[in-house]
């Protein structure tokens, strides 16, 4: 995985949680915070995470991601599971 | 009707009190931005002479009654499905079986699975009558439970309800027949949330709302690979699930369509197919097992049901297993469900301020912690009283034997 790869999944991360969270622009959105800090309910969280899969083309359980302590920690995991390949984990 | 065996009848206990989700939110000072997201109006609270025996005889009695002379003779299974138990041995059924008054010719049992364990019952309930060893038995389901929440559950405050669904399984279907073999089911080990004391509820929030979505997934796909053409929007004209929230349900239907039906406008099939069943779980709050049944009694008291339609249901229980089925409602469906009152007696309801239901809570938090002998007093309560309604209360303890009475 390239540092340019894990660039693009946490870009795809930060757009998906502003579509999700209007309020916010995706340079809020900084690796330290965690979704509940941003403002993100549980259904919003919900909604992240079936975007998220969606978008990176990914086949994981939402169970999966039920504890990253942070957006950095999500974007890890995400390319953990395959984000950052082509074609995403398809 | 198309089935032989299924729901001959339903009906929903769900308590004397109520508190307004707005302003439990307001007394907790939780963020009123997310009302819109959690879709609640209210929340059936529990007094101290209620319990899950009390629960579940007031939901059951009136089904009885509806069979007239005889009818209870033909109940040979009674199940109590519940994570509100009084015992670790002696069941909740042992004593509702007494206040009910059914043969003692019938099976007992009290059953867990979380909010999953009513449908399990009912799904074992429907084998063993279909299997022809007593034909025309019935069985009788009652998924009961009480809160254990406070300011500590946060925003699952404002969901948890109390009461009690009672379900009755026969070859008489006149509320659901339904689908022989048309089922799914998705099971897998987390500790999403539990009940690890008699006082205490656990949850880690995203754990249990995914583990509720991927189960929904895996339990439809179980049910497709069953069920030859299943799809999810030509097969099902209506959908109602365990609802924790009704804005979980909400999501579901979204995750559903978008992987099932990806062309569909979203909003307006929600609208239609679900939010029906959402109406008595807003303004009850989430009744555990009996939740997806309060969700069917809503649908069948507020859907057009002018046509037989087939009605998808999904049941989760956390730790965790779910289940995917269906049965088929039609306007005999809504008659029988109707003939119950749910939504009048949801409206009877008091209800309660802020500052009553904080006084409430350090006697109803320990309304299922073992003591030997005890006494409630009813007479601060006397005002929650429909004289209309003959209902059994919970008086107190005797060495551990609990003691009710009906009034």
């Amino acid at each position: 995985m390239t540092a340019t790869a894990r660039a693009e999944v946490l870009a795809t991360v930060r757009a998906v949680v502003a579509d999700i969270l209007p309020g916010l622009s995706p340079a809020d959105i900084a690796e330290h915070r965690h979704l509940a800090d941003l403002g993100a309910d549980s259904v919003d969280r919900v909604e992240i995470i079936i975007g998220l899969l969606h978008r990176l083309g990914l086949r994981e359980p939402m169970s999966s991601f039920s504890s990253p302590p942070n957006v950095g920690a999500l974007v890890d995991l995400l390319v953990a599971k395959g984000a950052a390949l082509p074609g995403g984990g398809r | 009707m198309t089935g032989r065996y299924g729901i001959e009848a339903l009906n929903v206990y769900a308590g004397l009190a109520h508190i307004p989700v707005p302003a439990l939110f307001a007394g907790r000072g939780l963020d009123p931005a997310r009302l819109d997201n959690l879709m609640m109006r209210s929340r059936s609270v529990g007094l101290p002479f209620e319990d899950p025996v009390t629960n579940a005889v007031n939901a059951a009695g009136p089904l009885l009654d509806a069979l007239g002379p005889g009818g209870r003779d033909g109940i040979e299974l009674l199940v109590t499905s519940t994570e509100s138990g009084l015992d670790l041995s002696k069941s909740v059924a042992s004593y509702v079986h007494e206040y009910l008054g059914l043969s003692r010719n019938c099976r007992l049992l009290e059953v867990k699975q979380a909010c999953y364990a009513a449908t399990g019952a009912i799904q074992l309930a429907t084998g063993y009558l279909a299997s022809g060893a007593s034909p025309g038995a019935r069985a009788l389901v009652i998924g009961t439970d009480l809160a254990l929440v406070d300011a500590r559950a946060g925003y699952a405050e404002p969901a948890t309800g109390h009461g009690a669904v009672a379900v009755l399984v026969g070859d008489r279907p006149a509320v659901l027949a339904i689908d022989a073999g048309a089922f799914g089911v998705y099971s897998y080990e987390t500790l999403d949330s539990a009940r690890p004391t008699p006082e205490l509820d656990i949850a880690d929030v995203d754990r249990s709302l995914f583990a509720y979505l991927d189960c929904l997934s895996g339990s439809f796909a179980d049910y497709r690979s069953r069920v030859a053409d299943a799809d999810f929007l030509a097969t099902f004209g209506y959908l109602a699930m365990h609802t924790p929230f009704a804005g979980l349900v909400r999501a579901a239907h979204r995750k559903l369509a978008r992987e099932h039906a990806a062309r569909v406008a979203t909003e307006p099939d929600f609208e239609y197919r679900v939010a029906p069943s959402l109406i008595y779980p807003a303004a009850v709050g989430n009744l555990c097992s009996g939740s997806v049944y309060l969700a069917l009694a809503s649908l069948l008291d507020h859907a057009d049901l002018a046509a037989p339609a087939r009605i998808g249901l999904y049941a989760y229980g956390s730790g965790c297993s779910s289940e995917f089925f269906s049965g088929v409602a039609d306007a005999g469906s809504a008659a029988a469900v109707a003939a119950m009152g749910i939504g009048a007696h949801l409206a009877a309801r008091r209800e309660l301020s802020f500052a009553e239901y904080v006084r409430l809570l350090p006697v109803t938090l320990r309304a299922l912690v073992p003591e030997p002998d005890r006494t409630v007093d009813l007479a601060p309560y006397q005002d929650f009283r429909q004289p209309d309604r003959r209902l059994l209360v919970h008086t107190g303890s005797k060495q551990y034997h609990r003691l009710y009475e009906w009034r």
